[in-house]
């Protein structure tokens, strides 16, 4: 009985890995076809491979690519900078007012995006930034940054105040006790909000659509929905521009598979 | 001493510029104006008067918006289904195998997945789900079950389901993906192990041992997951402006698809603003109520 269970439980774990897998091994697999293999035989393996797919799918999503790293890029040293210097202001010093600004930074995590969608475009628009790299920059900071703040303060909450007191005996001063010591301290959280944030700007879909128009700032996002699909390889090409553009996460992903599962699962805090 | 001091009493703010900078020009005034904006008939130009309550007076009489909000709850309530069981199971099933390798595995599947880009996801389910060519139906017909096969995303009887099954087992429409599965597993596997010898020597039976054990354990992610589908799903854009834009005729029209339209296809900046404000103080409300309801789940243990 208990043998039949354990199996059934088998059987049933091995379903759901399937299920979920299934869809991206069609995606890969097809992404090699040209248009009527795709249609007519969806589920086998390519009979020819053909890479030239990825040849024409990567004239068309390498500049959205190149646009959306820079972007992402950009996103994450600014909110590793304001977070680690926000966080630690918070963590280090007793001032007047500390409670209430770190809960007018915590309140934001409570208003949800889109009902800032349209007074961002309008702040972004006159400022100028509309259609810049500086409007898809600055306001997916200014989210992620709150986020930040917000687990970089608990991290170093965890840091030791005799480590403080000793650096001060040496006369330390702010900037060395911050570089020297509270960040690589805080590596492991650190890295989760690169993580976090990273993937929140390659994924970003609304807010590149709002803000800008035209391809030379075009992100990712927005490029993989207007693919064009040509009349040999129809699909084919499309496939294979969305694989290219999973490829830096998954590659990423590789690399650093530990805090990946932290950052994935820590965002879930923000709401 | 005393200088000292006095330094640290200004340091703090010094280091407190850079976010605050970034927070009043792209949230606070942003956010002051999504409220003030409520009571204007506004287009984000030329035309701004103040109308006072007209817009929320039309909100409530607006039908699309109304049905839009009960499909928020529809797909709310699903949400909250599906992250109490499938992931739930997954997880105490890949627990219970106690096989490192397969929970490696499984885990690193999983996590994959959720790191291919939302938008891949959305446009891969699309063609999944394409009526003529789509891999379901060709799948329905090589199977002999073609009277089965529909367009999915074309058929307002089918629609909102087959943008609901988007990542199925997982439902990806609120992107949450595999996160609750790797929640629940991780509180699991942190669960310290003499706690089950203990059960294991008074005999308990699984099924208690779940009750008992697991549950209370794992309490405070199944909480997080849920209010976090709860807060999602009244927020959902992505894969229903990707996949349908809201059709066919209305079918998956939700909150955050007819606010983009009013805002940015017909410019009634104002009339948006004030579905907005609408839907927050919703969200505010969902998540007290939310807090205070499961508050009570967490005193169990």
């Amino acid at each position: 009985m208990k043998k039949a269970a354990s199996v059934l439980g088998r059987v049933f774990l091995g379903l759901i890995v399937l299920l979920v897998l299934i869809p991206f091994f069609l995606l890969l697999s097809n992404s090699f076809k040209w248009s009527e293999e795709i249609v007519k035989t969806p589920f086998s393996l390519p009979s020819v491979w053909h890479f030239t797919n990825y040849v024409k799918a990567g004239e068309q999503v390498f500049r959205p690519m190149l646009n959306t790293f820079f972007v992402t890029v950009c996103v994450i040293v600014i909110v590793l900078i304001t977070g680690t210097l926000a966080a630690y202001a918070f963590v280090r010093f007793k001032f007047a007012g500390s409670t209430f600004l770190y809960l007018a930074i915590m309140a934001l995590l409570m208003i949800p995006g889109f009902v800032l969608l349209i007074p961002q475009f309008i702040q972004i628009t006159n400022l100028h930034m509309y259609n810049t790299f500086w409007g898809l920059i600055l306001p997916p900071a200014a989210a992620s940054s709150a986020t930040a703040t917000f687990l970089l303060k608990t991290s170093m909450e965890g840091l030791s105040k005799s480590l403080f007191e000793a650096a001060d005996m040496e006369g330390a001063g702010e900037i060395q006790i911050l570089t020297k010591i509270v960040v690589p301290l805080s590596k492991p959280t650190l890295s989760t909000v690169v993580i976090m944030t990273g993937l929140a700007a390659w994924n970003n879909y609304l807010w590149p659509l709002v803000s800008t128009t035209g391809e030379n700032t075009q992100q990712i996002a927005v490029a993989l929905t207007k693919l064009i699909r040509s009349a040999v390889e129809g699909n084919g090409v499309v496939f294979a521009g969305y694989v290219t553009a999973s490829l830096p996460l998954i590659i990423l992903f590789c690399c650093a598979s530990r805090s990946f599962v932290a950052g994935l699962t820590q965002g879930a805090v923000k709401g | 001493m005393k200088k000292k001091i006095r330094f640290r009493t200004f340091k703090p703010y010094l280091f407190l510029i850079p976010i605050f900078a970034l927070l009043i020009i792209f949230k606070y005034i942003p956010f002051g104006m999504a409220i003030t904006k409520s009571f204007f008939n506004w287009n984000g130009a030329n035309l701004n008067e103040f109308i006072g309550l007209e817009n929320f007076v039309e909100a409530f009489h607006d039908k699309m918006f109304l049905e839009s909000i009960v499909r928020a709850f529809f797909v709310m309530v699903v949400q909250v289904l599906i992250v109490l069981t499938i992931p739930l199971l997954t997880a105490e099933l890949l627990y219970a195998v106690r096989s490192k390798k397969m929970q490696y595995f499984t885990r690193t599947a999983i996590t994959f997945t959720m790191v291919v880009p939302t938008v891949v996801v959305i446009l891969l389910w699309q063609w999944l789900l394409n009526g003529d060519t789509g891999v379901i139906n060709t799948f329905l017909r090589d199977i002999g079950l073609s009277e089965l096969a529909k367009p999915w995303l074309g058929n307002s009887q089918t629609a909102l389901g087959s943008v609901l099954a988007v990542g199925f087992p997982w439902l990806g429409m609120v992107s949450l993906g595999g996160m609750p599965f790797l929640l629940y597993f991780g509180a699991l596997q942190s669960i310290p192990t003499d706690l089950f010898e203990a059960a294991d020597l008074d005999g308990v039976t699984l099924f208690q041992r779940i009750r008992m054990i697991d549950l209370p354990m794992i309490a405070s992610q199944i909480k997080l997951m849920v209010t976090l589908a709860i807060i999602n799903s009244l927020q959902v854009f992505d894969t229903v402006y990707i996949l349908t834009k809201g059709g066919p005729g209305t079918s998956t029209m939700v909150p955050a698809v007819y606010m983009y339209e009013q805002g940015f296809s017909y410019r009634r900046m104002g009339y948006c603003s004030a579905l907005g404000t609408i839907l927050f103080i919703l969200i505010m409300l969902l998540t007290l109520v939310n807090n205070k309801f499961l508050k009570n789940t967490e005193t169990m243990d």
